[in-house]
């Protein structure tokens, strides 16, 4: 029993000893991890906090980023790499009147910068406690002396802006965006989603030095026969690419403004004319294609007037001979003749003729203002009037390509603006000998025809002239469309250009120099035609351009 | 044997780190690289776009009517000539065949 006792004895012992010892100690253990938890949970805390912070600014720039990329557009060069269209970062500096502390300090140190602005004006705006703009697109160097005041009531704002170098020279071309950023005509317009996304800049097939030269000489010559507008386009014949298209007037794309004048229309394709006797080309191509006439098959006797329905069809110079050939036909330019061939061809061969170089209908194209040839119902008095380009119409821009698709060996080609177009393997549409025949009936109309001011001696010029009433509701007025098409070199074509121009009037002082060799000089134009207006504006043009085409494109 | 596969395995081990560690090198080389040609890229568009301009047609006939009496002259495509080396000497011949136009 004692010995029972003295186990007890040692149970509360043990239960002295180590029960509250160890209860002690165990607290001190649990404070400390507390106080270690404490402290890290503060620190991630503070972390989160800042990792939020971080992450909100992130946002912010997202914004910013996502806001350039909003008003990002690729640059746009010509076929030699100069800039047509540039995306250049400009900043804009503004000024919150509420954050000025010294109005006069201000004006003092703002007159150092900009020693030729109003500050009469700026005090009264300062005044009015409204942000306001102290000037717009700041120059770097202006940008940091600005900066450098450290006042808080100036704010920059970095802005994308498009720059034009090129003015005036491209604007049907390139064409305008609107405050959106978005192309509202032109490239900008029908390449708008590319020109947002790609990075490198958009190359063009355009040359600025020869889409200088033909401008300026429209330019030039628009005082001398009082024409209201011109166009004129340059296309190399063997695979589309247009090397100038001008169409005046135009605008300076730098200025942004609406254009809403019917006149600044983009007269090379979306300008739909009658153009006259160039269409005489295509009737006898198409006789020819056909094997039913040869450039030397004769008519005899041809009529001096047909008469068709209300229409009375008759050779614009009486002095056309009775007996011609069929090159003598398209080298006279008559009209008679000419129906004759389209009559043998009848409504189906004339008309799938013209369906296959293009001119009956809309073209596609990469700018989207294209004009759509007047429909019309065939019928036999119009198949007479079509073959010498009467009662049709279409655009500048089709003529260039039905012309090179004539001259180039009859291949098919698409007019393009675009540089490293891929094209598919050219489908043949005339003969190849259509083709040689109408070269050198062209060369002919150039030497011996109607078209003999253009002929620049070095270059083999080709063409036909056409010269058209101008068409208005239910008859024709006496205004005139004046055209010009020409080939050169006829040997071997490589280049088409087209010059229209729009209700031209006679030269009485204008001074015509002859080029066949006689040095012969004649004052006044004679007859508002196109062999006196067109053909000489593109004899002068081709005299400037040929030296750099032949140097530059051509290869001997 | 199992000392050659262990050696293998070990050079290999070695060798694919010492190239992984290389090509970080290089990656950031060309990383640095490409920083570096971003901002010099978009100063040659902005010289070259100043260029584009001073030196565009309409500026230099500018230039050419306020700073020079002489009008500009149109080139004769007649006058050009062609320079053509042929082994070792250097031929000069008509640009445009004159026979042609005859």
């Amino acid at each position: 029993m004692n010995d029972n006792k003295n186990n007890v004895t040692l149970e509360e012992y043990e239960n002295e000893f180590s029960y509250k010892k160890s209860k002690t100690n165990l607290n001190i253990e649990f404070n400390r991890i507390a106080f270690i938890f404490f402290i890290f949970l503060a620190i991630s805390i503070i972390y989160s906090i800042q990792l939020l912070h971080l992450g909100s600014l992130k946002i912010k720039n997202e914004t910013k980023a996502l806001i350039a990329k909003k008003s990002y557009r690729a640059d746009i060069m010509d076929r030699n790499g100069n800039y047509l269209v540039k995306t250049v970062s400009s900043i804009d500096i503004g000024i919150n009147p509420v954050d000025v502390i010294d109005k006069k300090k201000l004006l003092i140190n703002l007159k150092l910068i900009f020693p030729n602005k109003d500050y009469v004006k700026i005090s009264r705006k300062l005044e009015k406690k409204k942000y306001f703009y102290l000037e717009k697109k700041i120059s770097v160097d202006d940008y940091e002396k600005i900066m450098m005041l450290g006042d808080k009531s100036i704010k920059s704002e970095e802005k994308l802006t498009r720059i034009y170098p090129q003015k005036n020279l491209f604007s049907h071309i390139i064409g305008q965006i609107d405050d959106d950023n978005n192309g509202i005509s032109g490239i900008e317009k029908s390449f708008d989603k590319e020109l947002k996304e790609i990075k490198k800049p958009l190359k063009l097939t355009v040359d600025t030095d020869i889409q200088f030269l033909i401008r300026e000489e429209l330019i030039k010559f628009q005082p001398i026969f009082q024409n209201i507008g011109s166009t004129a386009i340059l296309m190399d014949v063997n695979n589309g690419e247009i090397l100038s298209m001008v169409s005046l007037p135009d605008f300076n794309l730098n200025k942004r403004k609406t254009i809403s004048d019917l006149n600044y229309i983009n007269r090379a394709t979306k300008g739909v004319y009658e153009l006259g006797s160039v269409f005489k080309t295509f009737t006898i191509a198409a006789g020819l294609d056909a094997g039913l006439i040869k450039p030397e098959t004769k008519f005899l006797n041809l009529e001096k007037k047909l008469i068709c329905g209300k229409n009375t069809i008759t050779e614009y110079d009486n002095k056309i001979l009775s007996d011609l050939t069929v090159e003598e036909i398209l080298i006279k330019s008559g009209n008679i003749g000419s129906v004759k061939i389209g009559q043998m061809l009848e409504i189906d061969g004339l008309k799938s003729f013209l369906e296959k170089i293009g001119v009956l209908y809309k073209i596609d194209f990469d700018i989207e203002e294209v004009g759509q040839p007047i429909p019309f119902r065939w019928g036999k008095c119009k198949l007479a009037t079509v073959s010498f380009g009467h009662g049709i119409t279409t655009t500048p821009l089709q003529l260039a390509k039905a012309y090179g698709i004539i001259t180039n060996g009859g291949l098919k080609i698409n007019p393009t603006l675009i540089k490293n177009k891929k094209e598919k393997n050219k489908k043949r549409l005339i003969k190849k000998d259509t083709s040689k025949a109408i070269n050198l009936i062209l060369r002919k109309i150039v030497e011996e025809g109607t078209a003999k001011l253009a002929n620049v001696n070095g270059y083999e010029v080709g063409g036909k002239t056409g010269t058209a009433n101008k068409s208005i509701k239910g008859g024709y007025s006496k205004k005139k469309i004046n055209t010009f098409s020409s080939i050169f070199p006829t040997s071997n074509p490589k280049f088409v250009l087209v010059v229209l121009m729009e209700e031209t009037q006679i030269s009485p002082d204008y001074i015509y120099e002859y080029r066949d060799g006689s040095e012969f000089k004649l004052k006044g134009s004679p007859r508002n035609t196109a062999a006196w207006t067109s053909v000489e504006v593109a004899s002068k043009i081709i005299e400037k351009i040929g030296p750099i085409l032949a140097t530059k494109y051509i290869e001997n | 044997m199992k000392k050659v596969i262990f050696a293998i395995i070990f050079i290999l081990i070695l060798t694919t780190s010492l190239v992984k560690n290389s090509t970080k090198e290089i990656e950031d080389k060309i990383f640095m690289v490409n920083e570096n040609i971003r901002p010099l890229k978009s100063e040659l568009g902005d010289v070259l776009l100043e260029y584009n301009y001073l030196s565009s047609p309409d500026k230099l006939t500018q230039y050419q009517s306020q700073y020079f009496e002489k009008e500009l002259v149109k080139i004769d495509i007649m006058k050009i000539k062609k320079l053509t080396k042929k082994n070792n000497y250097i031929k000069l011949s008509d640009f445009i065949d004159k026979t042609i136009d005859e």
